[in-house]
């Protein structure tokens, strides 16, 4: 018993590592959340007056709505875009290396270059996509898709499930690998249908595959808020202003750390409470198939 | 993989060596990088030919991530030596005890214009050696305007209606209007009325916007420079003032876009791009009215490690010839009266307004304004430009609360 | 290899028939259909790529069109003032010595919480989600705070420390799963040949790792290459700076100018998508599996 407790001593340099950059970080970040600290000089204690303010607001609220709405957006499209790319390379061998490298491109681009290639790409005026469409003949679709407050954030969301449908379908394709050849074989003997195939025998068997990547995206998509900032600030008038965007002005834009701080721990808090409740449907769900 | 992480490690220590002997003046700054050189690496240069034992490392950190990067260092006691800062970091920095008083008894400092004078210098200290004065104005794309018949840059509203009818009436999109920043530029050049109001009266919450009347006639006048056919309000806001606008004028595909001067250099390098530099029209002047920014200055931390050293880097910039040459890169004016006249030709119609005393001092620059009704500015000038025609109230209000909330 | 090809045993019971003519043309179709809409999805790449080597004037006039020459200015300009090679190789060493602290930091710590399931492992797991779960923009001052009382402020240790700690909690996120998944007779044979702890982890466990390793150094590439804030941050010396620095410090971000942003973009992703192309197959194949056990 002892020799198998002695084997905690192998957490050591990672919990040193974690407790000295994250726990410490978010025990002065929680300090910090009860003062009026400005970012540099004396802070004075103001008690929980921070997170009075967040909850008695409906501005902050409605931002912690949208967040989590914008996550369920991508999160959701990236599951069905990353399923469909995935089941469809997985039955067609020839070309799976070369489309899963290829589709996972955008995902090692900087966040900052995918954000200044896509304003460029949807700016109303000579933006690539709208200048596309009249060349095809399409003016008739040509949007504002910045500049339009209901379709703002879905051009956001659309950028960013651009971006990682190739990370999601990498872990899909992972998840069809590990699916026993035979099951696919007999599938096919009884004369299912490829789609078929893919409801009753494929989907069922991916079950972790799912739970990895749900819980990766969407911890990593409410945490965003590099695209959002460079694409349209949190504009137009707030209309993709997620919670992160409000936290970062406040930091940077009004220097108000100490209320910065409060909003972070709040979203600390949703983040966490998603991840968890996630994990428990998702494993459920796994354990009961 | 190791012997590459080995390989680095000794080019920098290689690298390092060759310098030890002298002192390492650590200078941030957002300005002096590729897009925007404003001559520092000639006058790095030319600094250190003068002071052979310094030698100038320049950082280049963007102002939006001095915010992130800076205080740490500040608040560390780790700063770099020399770092640019605007009155907003002035303001926040030195109140806090971070930036040295470089003293009123500097030489320089009675040389400052008195308006500018004032902004800076806070509880008997001036913390700060500012750099340059720098426009804000209208782009004008000459030979688009004379496309449409007209051959000078407009600066009274009347003519600048007039201009956005000639162009669309020849297919040419007349002007950009982004709420981000260009409308802004309208908007505080109708508002503010050089002669009447000061700005700090309503930063101080001491007048509401609601009811006043230049700001209530400032938004009017935008729905009028719609009416002219100046723009499609709701295109305005898909566009990003710092990348997307200047590009459509950058290409010639606008005749007019509200910007500040430091554009200038760069929109010179774009051939055939023929254009002035004009003052924004407004409805309290003639002249139109120009839009001068205080623009940033050096500062020097508290606990600067080579406080000498930056003192003579403060003082090499407090040379007229030296400032007049990061001035002319940056297409500004000096703070200091007497200065040599460094701006291109084609910013002459600003220079007019200028010289006619047709100015004022752009308040959140003077922090007359407080920075958070900024961020408002932004947002709720967009909110208006999309509802172009709800009640003025609910735009103004909006500033209202956030002046308020900042009390 | 086509579809009908992969298994025989459909195509035994035809010997020259339409239902195989049919079969192939089909498979011809869907193979053209995905590659098409892979395509579409590089579509804003090519775009990326064909606006670096465009003249100003071509961008202006023809924003869409392919270029009439590739015009390699843009790339001159851009090579002679970002110090790229200096900072590529910079950013390469960080990128592998984080990637060795993230595994082996990682692995270690997975072993026990993977084989010892109680109250102090959930305890660990649970400090360890708090680091997955935490926005970095939030912790940025302590941590220069803690880098200078550690005298690791401009310190190629202190940068590599950093972006380990960023991506070690995944680390063991991955590694947890992926050991739990390993048959425990594999330890107890060497546990009888009276290895310790440690011999057990090196020889027994480690070799196993290389699918999870292989997934997870990705991911630690494409995020060490992409941050700026730290570097920003934690380096003041010129000569360590990384390549996303030099982008950044190249294009700047007022004005941006498409013919210093595009070619800046394309070299600073560039050794990156490179070194991917190269180990893909290393990295990709028997890869996310790690993940997903």
């Amino acid at each position: 018993m002892r020799a198998r407790h002695s084997l905690y001593w192998f957490t050591l340099p990672a919990l040193l590592v974690i407790g000295l950059f994250f726990i410490h970080p978010i025990i002065l970040t929680f300090d910090m959340s009860l003062t009026n600290f400005k970012g540099i000089g004396e802070a004075k204690d103001v008690g929980w007056s921070n997170y009075e303010r967040i909850f008695s607001r409906d501005r902050y609220l409605q931002e912690i709505w949208l967040t989590l709405w914008y996550t369920v957006v991508v999160v959701s499209a990236l599951t069905v875009t990353g399923l469909f790319f995935a089941a469809m390379l997985h039955r067609l061998p020839l070309i799976r290396n070369f489309s899963r490298a290829a589709l996972y491109t955008p995902a090692m681009m900087s966040f900052v270059v995918v954000g200044y290639v896509w304003q460029f790409l949807y700016s109303p005026l000579n933006g690539g996509i709208n200048v596309a469409l009249r060349d095809l003949g399409l003016g008739a679709f040509e949007q504002n898709w910045l500049g339009d407050p209901a379709l703002a954030l879905y051009s956001v969301a659309f950028t960013q499930i651009w971006m990682f449908t190739g990370f999601t379908c990498a872990i899909f394709l992972a998840g069809f690998a590990g699916i026993p050849e035979e099951i696919g074989e007999a599938g096919r003997l009884e004369g299912a249908t490829s789609w078929q195939r893919f409801r009753y025998l494929e989907l069922p068997l991916l079950g972790p595959s799912i739970t990895v990547s749900v819980m990766l995206t969407t911890i990593g998509t409410l945490k965003t808020f590099e695209l959002p900032f460079i694409l349209t600030k949190g504009g137009p008038d707030g209309a993709t202003r997620l919670l992160s965007i409000d936290i970062i002005d406040n930091l940077f834009g009004q220097y108000k750390f100490g209320f910065a701080s409060a909003l972070s721990i709040v979203m600390l808090l949703i983040v966490l409470g998603v991840a968890f409740l996630q994990n428990k449907v998702l494993r459920d769900r796994e354990n009961a198939s | 993989m190791i012997r590459s992480l080995t390989a680095a490690t000794t080019i920098a220590l290689l690298l390092a060596s060759t310098a030890a002997a002298q002192t390492t003046l650590d200078v941030v700054a957002w300005k002096g990088n590729e897009a925007e050189p404003a001559g520092l690496p000639e006058l790095i240069e030319k600094f250190e030919a003068q002071n052979p034992d310094i030698k100038v490392e320049l950082t280049f950190v963007a102002r939006k991530d001095v915010d992130k990067v800076i205080p740490p260092r500040l608040q560390g006691g780790n700063p770099p030596d020399v770092t640019m800062v605007d009155s907003a970091l002035v303001d926040l920095w030195g109140g806090a005890g971070f930036l040295t008083d470089l003293g009123t008894d500097s030489p320089w400092y009675d040389r400052m214009i008195p308006a500018v004078r004032e902004v800076m210098t806070s509880d008997g200290e001036i913390r700060v050696y500012p750099l340059e004065v720098i426009g804000m104005g209208n782009f004008v794309n000459m030979d688009l305007l004379a496309k449409a018949g007209i051959d000078t840059a407009p600066v009274t509203i009347d003519e600048l209606k007039a201009a956005c009818q000639a162009l669309s009436a020849e297919g040419i999109a007349p002007m950009i209007f982004a709420g981000g920043f260009p409308a802004m530029l309208f908007v505080g050049a109708n508002g503010i009325d050089p002669d009447g109001i000061s700005p700090s009266e309503y930063g101080l919450g001491e007048r509401s916007f609601v009811g006043d009347e230049n700001f209530n006639a400032a938004l009017d006048g935008v729905r009028d420079l719609v009416a002219a056919d100046c723009f499609d309000p709701k295109l305005q806001a898909g566009l990003d003032p710092w990348a997307t606008a200047p590009q459509e004028f950058r290409s010639g595909n606008v005749a007019i876009l509200p910007q500040g001067a430091w554009n200038i250099g760069n929109f010179s390098s774009v051939e055939g791009l023929n254009f002035q530099f004009a003052p924004m029209p407004s409805l309290h002047t003639e002249h139109g009215l120009a839009l001068d920014l205080v623009g940033p200055g050096w500062a020097i931390p508290r606990d600067a490690e080579n406080l000498e050293a930056a003192r003579k880097w403060v003082d090499f910039f407090a040379d007229e010839e030296n400032l007049s040459v990061f001035l002319t890169a940056e297409g500004a004016y000096s703070p200091y009266t007497g200065g040599v006249s460094t701006m291109p030709d084609l910013a002459a119609p600003y220079t007019e307004a200028r010289d006619a005393g047709s100015l004022i001092l752009w308040p959140f620059s003077t922090l007359e304004f407080p920075k958070p009704l900024q961020t408002e500015w932004e947002d709720s000038i967009t909110g208006f430009l999309l509802n172009i025609d709800e009640p003025n109230e609910k735009t103004l209000q909006r500033w209202d609360d956030t002046v308020e909330d900042n009390l | 290899m086509s579809l009908s090809d992969a298994h025989p045993a459909t195509r035994a019971r035809a010997g020259f028939d339409w239902d195989l003519i049919r079969r192939r043309g089909k498979s011809i179709l869907v193979h053209g259909i995905v590659l098409g809409l892979v395509a579409i999805m590089l579509l804003p790449l090519v775009y990326m790529v064909m606006m670096s080597f465009k003249t100003s004037t071509e961008i202006a006039q023809d924003p869409l069109g392919l270029p009439d020459s590739l015009y390699w200015g843009n790339y001159m300009q851009a090579l002679a003032s970002m110090g790229y090679v200096r900072s590529v190789l910079n950013s390469m060493g960080i990128t592998i010595s984080v990637i060795v602290v993230v595994v082996f930091a990682g692995a270690m710590a997975a072993y026990p919480l993977a084989r010892l399931e109680n109250r102090i492992s959930r305890v660990i797991v649970m400090v360890m989600a708090l680091g997955l779960a935490t926005p970095n923009f939030v912790t940025i001052t302590p941590i220069y705070v803690i880098f200078r009382d550690l005298g690791l402020l401009d310190s190629y240790l202190g940068i590599v420390l950093a972006f380990a700690a960023l991506k070690l909690p995944l680390a063991v996120f991955f590694y947890t799963s992926f050991i739990a998944a390993i048959p425990i007779e594999l330890e107890e044979a060497a546990r009888l040949d009276n290895c310790n702890n440690w011999q057990i982890f090196w020889h027994v466990i480690r070799p196993l790792l290389a699918p999870v390793t292989a997934t997870l150094s990705l991911f630690v590439m494409i995020m060490v290459w992409n941050d700026f804030i730290y570097p920003l941050l934690l380096l003041t010396d010129k000569d360590k700076l990384t390549v996303m620095i030099a982008v950044y410090k190249f294009v700047g971000n007022t004005g941006i100018d498409p013919t210093k942003l595009f070619p800046a973009a394309v070299l600073g992703s560039l050794p990156l998508l490179l070194m991917f192309a190269v180990f893909q197959r290393k990295i990709m194949a028997g890869a996310t599996a790690g993940a997903v056990k």
